[in-house]
């Protein structure tokens, strides 16, 4: 009976010490956690640092693409797969994913989307979409990407990103912060900007004053098909590439006569037309 | 940039009551029920539960089960503070064995809603967004694997991996990315485990 008692406390004892050596390990406690196991190679800091170390590398160009990417929310493993035919396209200098990274927010979602980022060859630029600031999903992404609003100039042409999640977030997109950006002295070829939403129907308006500012191209996302639109009397085009669901990216060719937009799959892309609205 | 966090009175008065009462009713039909075989007081830790999650349990024949718990994070360097709240199914199959005089149950799966009870989550869409435009933030379904041992005749302890709803979407979508990226057949990725003691009446 002793030695029986004994077993059975030892057998307890046991069970308890490898609950606890488990506890030790790093666990779930929710969905809901705000820290995604993201590498720095994600970071908008980062890949600006790695992009001017590729520029000086290189050396001016006249000629370079931009791959357009955008809503890989819920679907990774396509999202992998545009990536990893990005990565085969020589003239490519750099990725932008237009938002909708995640679908919920939550943590797990972020890591996903994070493991095929990591894979990107060229300098990657996130920009946050609606879905990413859902749950604790803005504090995830401050926290592995940086700031929502930025800039960086490439080749002499500036790019800035900024949010305009209006039902997210008060007070977007921050115009006088986009105002200050558009402005400066330096030799520049183009200005483009680039966010989750195109301008929104109720705040047209946005796309007069870009154009004011000196912009030269909106690209965008969460429209879920390609779109090349431009207010027939503003005439600045917004370009919103489609979501990667279906295995589709849009293409930006940068040359010296100007700038051509291309709706592509993983076999072949068709130059896209903007059309007057 | 500020995020607008704090939606309406009236509609942050009407998640608390859902909450509330959805737990309370759900308790009050577990501890009335004189139909359950057995019934039995849980304490998890981990598997998406909570640092702690205590659940009231029945057992309804052999193998099928319902519980109703709460659990609590407190602040931590990566989560906020809230409680959870959780209403699961869960099958034993009958499949035992016996190991140094305890028996040990290789084989149980379930299924749960699983609630986060945080001002920035919502169950009710907030006034701002257009009618359906996104599921309740503070929902969510979760589905779980539980091996247990029975060290005593009222007494077992278990371990649980769970799987939250997109991650089994998602793995059930695109298998190939999962497996491509992660470990154990791509389960690595979407996999969360935790363990718990269970306590028969």
């Amino acid at each position: 009976m002793f030695f029986k008692m004994l077993k059975l406390k030892s057998n307890i004892a046991l069970f308890t010490l490898m609950a606890f050596v488990l506890a030790a390990c790093d666990y779930e406690v929710s969905p809901w956690a705000t820290n995604p196991d993201c590498s720095d190679r994600v970071s908008i800091e980062y890949n600006i640092k790695r992009l001017a170390e590729y520029e000086k590398q290189v050396g001016p160009r006249d000629t370079y693409q931009v791959a357009l990417i955008s809503d890989p929310q819920a679907y990774p493993g396509t999202f992998q797969d545009i990536l990893e035919h990005v990565n085969t396209l020589p003239e490519v200098d750099f990725v932008l994913l237009t938002g909708d990274l995640a679908d919920t927010g939550i943590k797990a979602e972020y890591e996903w989307v994070c493991k095929v980022m990591e894979k990107s060859k060229q300098p990657i630029f996130a920009v946050i979409g609606n879905h990413d600031a859902l749950a604790f999903g803005e504090e995830i992404w401050d926290n592995v990407f940086g700031p929502q609003d930025y800039s960086f100039t490439y080749q002499n042409s500036k790019f800035i990103a900024y949010n305009d999640n209006k039902y997210e977030f008060a007070n977007v997109p921050d115009r006088d912060w986009l105002a200050q950006e558009t402005q400066g002295d330096e030799l520049r070829d183009y200005t483009i900007v680039f966010s989750h939403i195109p301008p929104w129907d109720k705040d047209l308006e946005l796309s007069r004053e870009l154009k004011d500012m000196g912009v030269d191209l909106g690209v965008h996302g969460h429209v879920h098909r390609f779109d090349y639109w431009q207010l027939a009397d503003v005439q600045l085009p917004h370009f919103a590439t489609t979501f990667t669901k279906e295995k589709e990216f849009g293409l930006l060719s940068i040359n010296p006569a100007g700038f051509t937009l291309e709706n592509c799959n993983l076999s072949r892309c068709e130059v896209a037309q903007v059309r007057n609205r | 940039m500020r995020s607008l966090n704090s939606y309406g009175d009236l509609c942050q008065l009407s998640e608390v009551i859902v909450l509330r009462v959805f737990w309370a009713i759900l308790l009050m039909s577990l501890t009335l029920s004189s139909w359950a075989m057995e019934e039995y007081m849980d304490v998890q830790s981990g598997s998406l539960m909570g640092l702690g999650h205590v659940s009231y349990g029945a057992r309804f024949n052999e193998r099928h089960n319902v519980m109703v718990g709460a659990g609590y994070v407190p602040k931590l360097s990566y989560h906020r503070e809230m409680m959870l709240y959780s209403l699961r199914y869960r099958y034993d199959h009958v499949a035992q064995w016996n190991i140094g005089g305890m028996t040990f149950k290789p084989f149980s799966v379930g299924a749960g809603f699983l609630i986060g009870d945080h001002s920035d989550l919502f169950l009710i869409l907030p006034d701002r967004y257009p009618e359906g435009y996104y599921a309740p933030s503070a929902l969510r379904i979760v589905f779980n694997y539980q091996a247990s041992l029975q060290v005593t005749q009222k007494v077992n302890a278990y371990f649980d991996m769970s799987i939250v709803d997109v991650g089994l979407l998602g793995y059930v979508r695109e298998p190939e990315f999962y497996r491509d990226n992660y470990d154990y057949f791509g389960l690595e990725g979407i996999t969360n485990w935790g363990f718990g003691v269970r306590y028969v009446f």
